[in-house]
């Protein structure tokens, strides 16, 4: 159904290589350059030496296209139906565009088809009409490069007034929250929904502020793999940056990288495994499982 | 065969993929293949396509390679690429150009002999189709939507479908393309609009299910005409795969351990069951519908209220009781927030002005034990009705206590 060659790194670099090839000053170059943007590594070896040969009868001898028109194709039903079921997601109403008219397209999914089931309850607003007002006009600060005057409720529920440059939009999908990205400030970033107010600034500010530089520390952790729990914990950590070694008796090494503002959240992801997963270093980490677990020991569960 | 760096079965490259980025601690000798070679041009191909995220290291057992991405670090899910190495024979893809070149515009409609002149005329002597060819791949493209077929009097017409404009769409692709299922659809629209800056980034992103995006299409597909599938799946425990006929249901995401499971009824035993998506392959839809669809769908719903993950139990007879007890400080009040954020069912209410109580009726209580571990350091009481999951649970504390030396306040307490 997906794994199609209409969808090829090779039929979309052939496309632009093909379009490349109708500038009359085109140079093989140009053309090789068309492969190494677009397809894989190895593809030097195969696409232009394909099309110069002739075993794909779409470029002269003279590397002008056979071809009379510029490459297209029409989008795909796949494509079409996919579009359809993103237009009935509630968070699309945060981009204010208008699809196309897909009114003959049945949805790929909807939203009774699916349910991301341990996302948090309190995500922010995506349908809310202030919020949707403040993520557009970070959009257009952001593409603007324009800086922003906001007003903000900050995590001690005081209200502050911050000056930076958008720059992009963090999107956890664990929080079901947007943070905007900023620069020209000390601070790395703000959660969209905290935003009370916000305007384009055209005062001065303090643009060579830079956010204090958030660090990645490495965390190892030994797994035991009792109760399925190598599989468990490889699939948990699975998107950070890791490595992972065997040792004997069921018994794995896990290396990874975390940022240091996500430690609390680290502390209780490590705790979530039990006896499975264990800290063995940096001993700062070890520390703050023991502190947990000394407070645990003192409320004399039985 | 000689090597290529494309694939005609995704099937083989998903489990080493797998392999290399969720475990990635396994050598050369331990994959499970006919013969190392086959090995050898599945890893090449990975780098290929992979290169930036490709890793080795070698130990006494031999050379490992494995995966190594920061999601939160990638504006676009690199397992994305793989989806998009797709073999084809020389004739498809000089067809597939000469086709769209001759029907450049919707209002063109050639018969299959005018467009086999136009064809011939088109390209370079040599390349010689014949009409059985051509018509097979015009109506391979009219199934993917992309050529229109009409009649007109006995003589069928061929012509390429309307464009789309998308052009007003890239932010909405870009975010949908890693926050929506099926986002590698949205990737090959991506690879349709001209090069831009991203301005997303995502975090607690499981880029892994993007290997699993063709098993979801169709299971969405057979939900979509309420289908019987017939699926190949491995088991968890015996580890073998089994040939089973289901009633797909629902999806269930989660964004918390990487997994995605689909609620399918099974008529067999006449029970609702889960099953992991990334053990599933060979999804066949079959032509019977399910009569009962609407109300299975319905009984799933109402089963939700007690469903903490996946496990969705025999019937709401068999509920198993949670309950536990948290202390809470003056300052802790985002203790109490996290309680109400994260429970997925039951209730939290307050004790006294420290102490809170979570409450719930599920169908599997082991499922939220990783959930109630996230408190540990502050739980004061619990009772579950399900005495073996409540004993694990303090066994467990116990180990914890003795692994990290917590034991009556020796010399292993907290430095």
């Amino acid at each position: 159904m997906l794994f199609s060659e209409l969808y090829s790194a090779y039929y979309n670099t052939v496309a632009k290589i093909l379009e490349a090839a109708f500038h009359p000053e085109a140079t093989e170059k140009d053309l090789q350059k068309c492969v190494v943007e677009e397809a894989f590594s190895e593809s030097v070896l195969t696409i232009l030496p394909a099309l110069r040969s002739g075993r794909w009868s779409l470029l002269h001898e003279d590397l002008s296209p056979v071809l009379r028109h510029r490459p297209s194709m029409p989008l795909t039903l796949l494509e079409k139906r996919w579009l359809k079921a993103i237009a009935e997601d509630p968070r699309v109403k945060l981009f204010g565009v208008e699809f196309p008219a897909l009114d003959d397209v049945e949805p790929l999914f909807t939203q009774e088809d699916y349910k991301v089931y341990d996302k948090y309850a309190d995500g922010d607003p995506f349908e809310d009409e202030t919020y949707i007002r403040h993520f557009r006009m970070m959009l257009l600060a952001i593409k603007g490069d324009r800086p922003v005057r906001i007003r903000m409720r900050n995590r001690h529920g005081r209200e502050v007034w911050v000056r930076f440059f958008p720059k992009g939009f963090e999107y956890s999908l664990k929080d079901d929250k947007i943070r905007i990205l900023a620069a020209g400030c000390k601070f790395k970033q703000f959660n969209l929904g905290r935003v009370i107010s916000c305007d384009f600034y055209d005062g001065d500010g303090p643009w060579k502020e830079k956010p204090k530089e958030e660090r990645r520390r490495e965390l190892t952790l030994l797994i035991t793999n009792e109760r399925n729990a190598l599989e468990r914990a490889m699939l948990h950590f699975a998107h950070f940056e890791k490595q992972a070694e065997r040792l004997e008796d069921e018994k794995y090494i896990l290396r990874l990288k975390y940022y240091e503002n996500d430690e609390t959240e680290m502390v209780i992801r490590v705790l979530s495994f039990g006896p499975f997963v264990k800290v063995l270093e940096p001993q700062s980490f070890v520390d703050l499982i023991k502190e947990r677990l000394a407070a645990q020991k003192s409320c004399e569960l039985r | 065969m000689a090597y290529s760096e494309l694939i005609k079965n995704f099937e083989k490259v998903r489990a080493y993929m797998r392999e290399f980025y969720v475990y990635g601690f396994k050598s050369r000798t331990e994959y499970d293949v006919r013969s190392a070679r086959s090995y050898d041009d599945e890893r090449r191909r990975l780098e290929s396509w992979l290169g930036d995220c490709m890793r080795f290291t070698q130990t006494a057992e031999g050379k490992k390679v494995f995966l190594a991405v920061d999601s939160r670090e990638a504006r676009r899910n690199p397992f994305y690429k793989a989806w998009k190495a797709k073999s084809f024979t020389d004739g498809d893809i000089t067809l597939h150009f000469a086709i769209f070149d001759v029907l450049h515009t919707p209002e063109v409609k050639k018969s299959l002999a005018g467009l086999m002149d136009e064809i011939d005329r088109l390209l370079p002597s040599g390349m010689i189709f014949d009409e059985s060819t051509l018509r097979k791949k015009l109506k391979e493209y009219a199934r993917e939507g992309i050529i229109q077929i009409e009649k007109d009097g006995r003589r069928v017409l061929y012509s390429r479908s309307p464009d789309t404009d998308i052009a007003a769409l890239s932010d909405v692709i870009d975010f949908f393309s890693e926050a929506a299922p099926c986002g590698v659809v949205g990737s090959f629209l991506q690879d349709r609009q001209p090069e831009h800056d991203g301005i997303f980034w995502f975090k607690h992103h499981y880029i892994t299910q993007a290997m699993d995006s063709d098993v979801m299409a169709a299971l969405f597909e057979a939900m979509h005409g309420h289908r019987y599938i017939t699926v190949d799946n491995l088991g968890r425990w015996a580890r073998e795969v089994k040939t089973i006929r289901l009633v797909p249901l629902k999806i269930y995401i989660s964004v918390q351990n990487g997994r995605q499971n689909l609620i399918a009824f099974q008529e067999k035993t006449g029970r609702f069951r889960s099953y992991r998506l990334d053990y599933m392959s060979n999804v066949r839809i079959e032509s019977e519908s399910c009569v009962k669809f609407d109300a299975l769908r319905k009984a799933l719903c109402q089963a939700e209220e007690h469903m903490w993950g996946v496990s969705c139990g025999r019937s709401s007879r068999h509920l198993e009781h949670v309950e536990f007890e948290i202390r809470v400080a003056d300052d802790e009040p985002f203790i109490v927030k996290r309680l109400e954020r994260e429970k997925r069912c039951g209730h939290v209410e307050k004790i006294d002005e420290n102490h809170y109580r979570y409450t719930a009726d599920v169908f599997d209580t082991t499922e939220m034990l990783p959930w109630i571990r996230t408190f540990i350091c502050r739980i004061t009481r619990m009772s579950f009705s399900n005495r073996t999951a409540e004993n694990k649970f303090k066994a467990d504390l116990q180990e914890m206590y003795r692994m990290y030396g917590i034991d009556g306040g020796d010399g292993h307490a907290v430095q």
